[in-house]
């Protein structure tokens, strides 16, 4: 059955790539429906895995594949409208590109493997490397290069990490498979030197895919040159996984009694992604590069949460799932914008509460969401992190991080007034409301009910599991 | 022993070679002389023999020294460049930087204490020369070619690392990576045709329109 998740979306693939473009799409939707029933199985039965020393269950890991397969179903919904509206080239290397792309993230969810995990996390690169070109113009082409080459260089240097660790291993028991889940138990025999080096490589390396600065340059080319839908996926599910390989390494240097060193860097590389992104958020003309920086800080946030560790990293945890659910509900409002307007400049939207009015309330509610305004759950995750910082005494990091995130506020905050409510240029005409069928805007406000949701009810079987993923790194009280 | 000391030593030459060429083509045959001997390298560090290893070196080559150079041949005759225009940094100052990381690998390997270094002190050098030179490469030419030459070299370093840190290698595990830089090589060599179709030139100065 764990295989099947993995297996089904890349049939599922090699099957839509021989489809036309209609049925192609339906597939791709399709295929996401089956693969969140079969997360949810999962969730219920957590049966063991065939290749088991390779693929193991883990909660962490669940809870990435579940944001995964929620955004992904949407995300799909979503596409089927923009390209009915959109005329995007190669349709079918699109569909099974994205299709494809879903296998490997749920490869990376499941594995447990150090080098398996290596070999997910380089496929999602290449998987979603034709998602970033379809268009094929300059910009697009530009940053799909930057992005397979800071991407794979940075990974490279993740395996070299793996590989180090695997000497610490190895000078302990030659046996013991080389597996996040049997490293742990005998984490406190591993040899220090080796771990400490390794982490530093995994670290710069799955940073460079997670978007932590300043290894992150690829991250706002390759998110605002995408398609929207394919934005939403970066953004809400890619980064998630990357984040995966760097809690597991911290998951084993906690292990190891050196939880100190890996949070204290983590800490540090958290809080100047949060501070470069800032920089580049005040002095934005791009809506989507906003976004995409905005990304960065909350990888940084996340990476800040699990570094302090206790309160804070349950927060981080929380941080995660709320900040994938939202950042794709305004990726989506930005394709339509973009539909509408056709500009990427924030300065030439005008009118917009005018000519999409449900989109305008969903993206304004959105920046709302993503700078930390209740009810939503960011809201909650980031009060966490601060409370956990303060109580584990860090005075100095908590001022930081939050003169960081006031500034950013502003920050985020004066651009969606300018996008929502500029109503400065008189002579622009509304050309045609393509984008603002309820089959483009629905899928954005389930994201952010579901936001909302979380903060007020979170059901049993997810908190539990949240719980258990953050316990192994302090975190949870 | 001594065997291995050879080989590693060319593996050295190719490197310092790589770092002073400007000519695309010498770069690729570069690629294929130094894929193939990486690939040899497990054959010796073994005492016991058995036919999966042989096998697996087999393909290794097959992948490493002829696959991935030939398709790199097919883009630069699709694409047609012959040689990197000025580089970031010039071709003595690139060798004199080899040098430099050769000896701060000798010295730092030292430190490293390894089971596979009393055999044979030159390998956790090598490797980790291999390694920064590529790194070296990506960062220090124009040209997006060159790059990917780069990224290639920098992956042989890492696979030699491997080699000197671990014995143990699973098959499954090195070809699913192996894969990986293969597919990656094949894509970046599509986005680069695509780039020339648009652009006219890959040189990366031309890349520069998204930037803040």
């Amino acid at each position: 059955m764990v295989e099947s998740i993995i297996g089904l979306p890349l049939l599922a693939g090699i099957v839509a790539y021989s489809l036309p473009k209609k049925i192609g799409q339906w597939v791709v939707l399709c295929t996401g429906i089956l693969h969140l029933v079969l997360t949810c199985l999962l969730w219920h039965f957590q049966s063991t895995p065939l290749f088991y020393p390779y693929l193991a269950i883990t909660s962490e890991g669940l809870i990435v594949l579940l944001i995964t397969s929620c955004l992904f179903v949407l995300t799909a919904s979503y596409m089927i409208s923009f390209m009915a509206i959109v005329d995007v080239p190669s349709t079918s290397v699109f569909t099974a590109a994205m299709l494809c792309f879903l296998s490997t993230m749920s490869m990376v969810a499941l594995a447990d493997h150090f080098m398996v995990f290596w070999i997910a996390i380089e496929a999602t690169t290449l998987s979603s490397a034709p998602l970033i070109f379809i268009y094929r113009t300059r910009k697009s082409l530009e940053a799909t290069l930057k992005y397979l080459v800071i991407c794979s260089v940075g990974i490279a240097l993740a395996l070299l990490g793996s590989l180090l660790i695997r000497v610490s291993t190895e000078l302990c028991d030659k046996t013991i498979p080389f597996t996040f889940s049997h490293i742990i138990p005998i984490a406190k025999s591993l040899d220090i030197k080796w771990l400490k080096a390794g982490f530093i490589f995994i670290l710069v390396g799955y940073g460079t895919k997670m978007g932590i600065a300043p290894m992150h340059t690829w991250l706002p080319d390759a998110h605002s040159e995408s398609p929207s839908p394919v934005s939403a996926l970066l953004s809400g599910a890619l980064l998630n996984c990357a984040y995966l390989g760097i809690f597991k390494c911290h998951k084993v240097l906690y292990a190891a009694g050196i939880g100190s060193f890996s949070g204290t860097l983590l800490i540090v590389f958290g809080l100047i992604s949060m501070l470069v992104a800032t920089i580049f958020i005040i002095k934005q003309t791009d809506y989507k590069r906003l976004l995409a920086y905005s990304s960065i800080e909350n990888m940084g946030i996340i990476a800040f949460g699990t570094g302090v560790g206790g309160l804070a990293a349950y927060g981080a945890m929380l941080h995660l799932i709320y900040h994938a659910f939202i950042k794709s509900s305004l990726f989506l409002c930005s394709g339509n914008i973009l539909i509408e307007f056709g500009t990427k400049q924030i300065e030439k939207i005008t009118y917009m509460t005018q000519r999409l009015p449900k989109t305008s309330i969903a993206f304004f509610a959105g920046v709302l969401g993503i700078s930390g305004f209740p009810p939503f759950g960011i809201f909650l995750s980031k009060l966490f992190i601060i409370l956990g910082t303060f109580q584990k005494g860090y005075y100095i990091y908590a001022s930081i991080f939050l003169f960081i995130i006031c500034v950013l506020f502003a920050g985020l905050l004066k651009y969606a007034m300018i996008i929502c409510f500029n109503e400065s240029d008189q002579t622009t005409e509304p050309k045609f409301y393509k984008a603002e069928s309820y089959a483009m805007v629905w899928q954005v406000i389930l994201m952010l009910t579901i936001s909302v949701l979380l903060c007020f009810w979170m059901p049993s079987p997810l908190s539990s599991t949240i719980l258990q993923a953050v316990a192994p790194i302090g975190g949870g009280h | 022993m001594q065997h291995t000391n050879i080989i590693l030593s060319l593996i050295l030459i190719s490197i310092l070679s790589s770092l002073s060429s400007s000519r695309v083509l010498f770069l690729i045959k570069i690629l294929v002389f130094q894929g193939v001997l990486v690939s040899l390298i497990p054959l010796f560090l073994r005492e016991d023999m058995a036919l999966g290893d042989g096998l697996f070196s087999v393909i290794m080559i097959g992948i490493r020294g002829i696959l991935i150079p030939w398709f790199m041949y097919v883009i630069i005759k699709k694409i047609a460049i012959k040689k990197e225009v000025e580089p970031i940094i010039g071709y003595h100052a690139s060798i004199f930087i080899g040098l430099a990381i050769f000896v701060f690998a000798i010295y730092i390997s030292q430190k490293f204490n390894l089971p596979s270094q009393q055999k044979i002190p030159l390998l956790v050098p090598t490797a980790i020369t291999t390694l920064m030179s590529g790194m070296f490469l990506v960062m220090a030419r124009h040209k997006a070619i060159t790059m990917i030459i780069g990224y290639v070299i920098m992956e042989n370093g890492i696979y030699l690392v491997g080699c000197t840190l671990s014995t143990h290698i699973r098959y499954i595990v090195e070809f699913g990576i192996l894969l990986d830089v293969l597919v990656g090589v094949m894509l970046m060599g599509i986005v680069l045709n695509n780039i020339n179709k648009t652009f006219d030139d890959i040189d990366t100065t031309l890349l520069q329109n998204l930037k803040e």
